[in-house]
């Protein structure tokens, strides 16, 4: 099975993603990539006491993501990809384009030199830039916090 | 007043100045303003400023939790733990502090509070409300000082603290004690709302109940509705029948 949802978001582990996601996605596990969680010990266990009973949390490094995401994708379990930046899901998409595909902007937040899109999307002219190529190369991009939100298109954020 | 009590009461408004921008991070940050004014007393200017400007950026958690975040920052403000590294701990915390907040108090303290008046409104009336509010803010205050005074005490090192406390524990005790008042106080509170109404539909009413109950499993409708949408439609349509059988 493909992974559930791949999600751009910088809060990580949170409400949004356990519940709102992964209940009616009935997610069973949680890949959370980022390089400087995974050298920290006490971080990843900040963001497993976020994670409910039954839901396995995978915390890896962008090159061990890369390695693994053919693992995940034929996974029966429904699971979330997470990264906490654009740059990062860019390095997977451009690694495995076709399991990388549907990509949802879920949270970006405010930044000095970002301008709003949306209330839980800002993004500076290099992050906007680099949704352009991703779309470019055959992703799917939506920007969309929660399952009960309507998504909306790259084209009408940009 | 000192500055511990100031941070208190500033916490007792740290949504105040919510926005989508920064979510409650100005309020966090005027919630931590006097604490890291007294803690950092010895450093510049530039560092205090930088530490408060540090605080106020964007941050999300349970605003009953987010006492536990202004005294982990300020400690490790205070124990000079580099700025990348202050920020990942907020950013870190926000997670489990939102979660475990909703868990405690808005699916447990809050409907246990609300089910148990409701119980107990037959019998003392009006005061029961007043005794769930008054409760609720004894908790409220009792949960702000205590996770500013774990924040304080841990620092950098307040996610292990978390997990060793009561927090995690009575986060799960309390949404089963919601569960047991919102049990017990719907069969009362039915009674005797219905007490006066001769001739109640009852095959509709089971019937609304059960294709609510259906969809309450469903994957797709718990996809598009939340649980309090739906439970309030079908008590509407549960209204609406028994208000046409009179």
């Amino acid at each position: 099975m493909p992974l559930s949802l791949l999600r751009v978001d910088d809060r990580l582990v949170h409400g949004q993603v356990v519940i709102g996601w992964g209940r009616p996605l009935a997610v069973r596990f949680i890949v959370l990539v980022d390089d400087g969680v995974r050298l920290s010990e006490w971080e990843q266990d900040l963001y497993r006491m976020a994670i409910p009973d039954g839901i396995e949390l995978i915390v890896v490094s962008t090159a061990e993501a890369v390695r693994r995401l053919p693992e995940w994708a034929a996974d029966p379990r429904p699971g979330i990809l997470l990264t906490g930046d654009l740059a990062t899901m860019s390095t997977l998409h451009a690694a495995e384009p076709a399991l990388v595909r549907r990509i949802n902007l879920g949270g970006i937040h405010h930044r000095a030199d970002r301008v709003e899109r949306l209330r839980y999307l800002y993004l500076d002219p290099s992050e906007a830039a680099l949704l352009r190529t991703m779309a470019d190369s055959g992703a799917e991009i939506t920007a969309q916090d929660l399952p009960t939100t309507p998504a909306v298109a790259l084209a009408a954020l940009l | 007043m000192k500055a511990r009590a100031q941070a208190i009461l500033r916490l007792l408004a740290v949504q105040a100045a919510w926005t989508y921008e920064r979510m409650s991070g100005i309020g966090v940050a005027h919630a931590a303003a006097p604490l890291l004014r007294e803690h950092l007393a010895a450093k510049s200017r530039a560092e205090r400023h930088a530490a408060i400007a540090r605080s106020a950026e964007f941050f999300n958690s349970h605003p009953y939790l987010a006492g536990v975040a202004v005294g982990a920052v300020v400690r490790a403000e205070r124990d000079a733990v580099p700025g990348a590294t202050i920020v990942r701990l907020r950013t870190a915390l926000s997670g489990p502090l939102g979660a475990m907040g909703d868990q405690l108090i808005w699916t447990g303290q809050v409907p246990a509070l609300m089910g148990l008046a409701l119980a107990a409104t037959p019998w003392i009336g009006a005061w029961a409300v007043l005794a769930a509010v008054v409760v609720h803010n004894v908790l409220r205050l009792a949960i702000t000082v205590w996770g500013l005074d774990l924040g304080l005490r841990e620092g950098i090192g307040v996610g292990a603290a978390l997990q060793r406390s009561w927090l995690p524990r009575r986060a799960e005790d309390a949404q089963r004690l919601a569960a047991f008042a919102v049990g017990v106080a719907i069969p009362i509170a039915v009674a005797g709302l219905l007490a006066d109404i001769p001739g109640i539909p009852v095959m509709p009413i089971i019937l609304i109940g059960g294709i609510g109950a259906v969809l309450a499993i469903a994957t797709r409708t718990r996809a598009r509705v939340t649980g309090l949408r739906l439970g309030l439609v079908l008590l509407a349509l549960a209204l609406l029948v028994v208000g046409g059988s009179r």
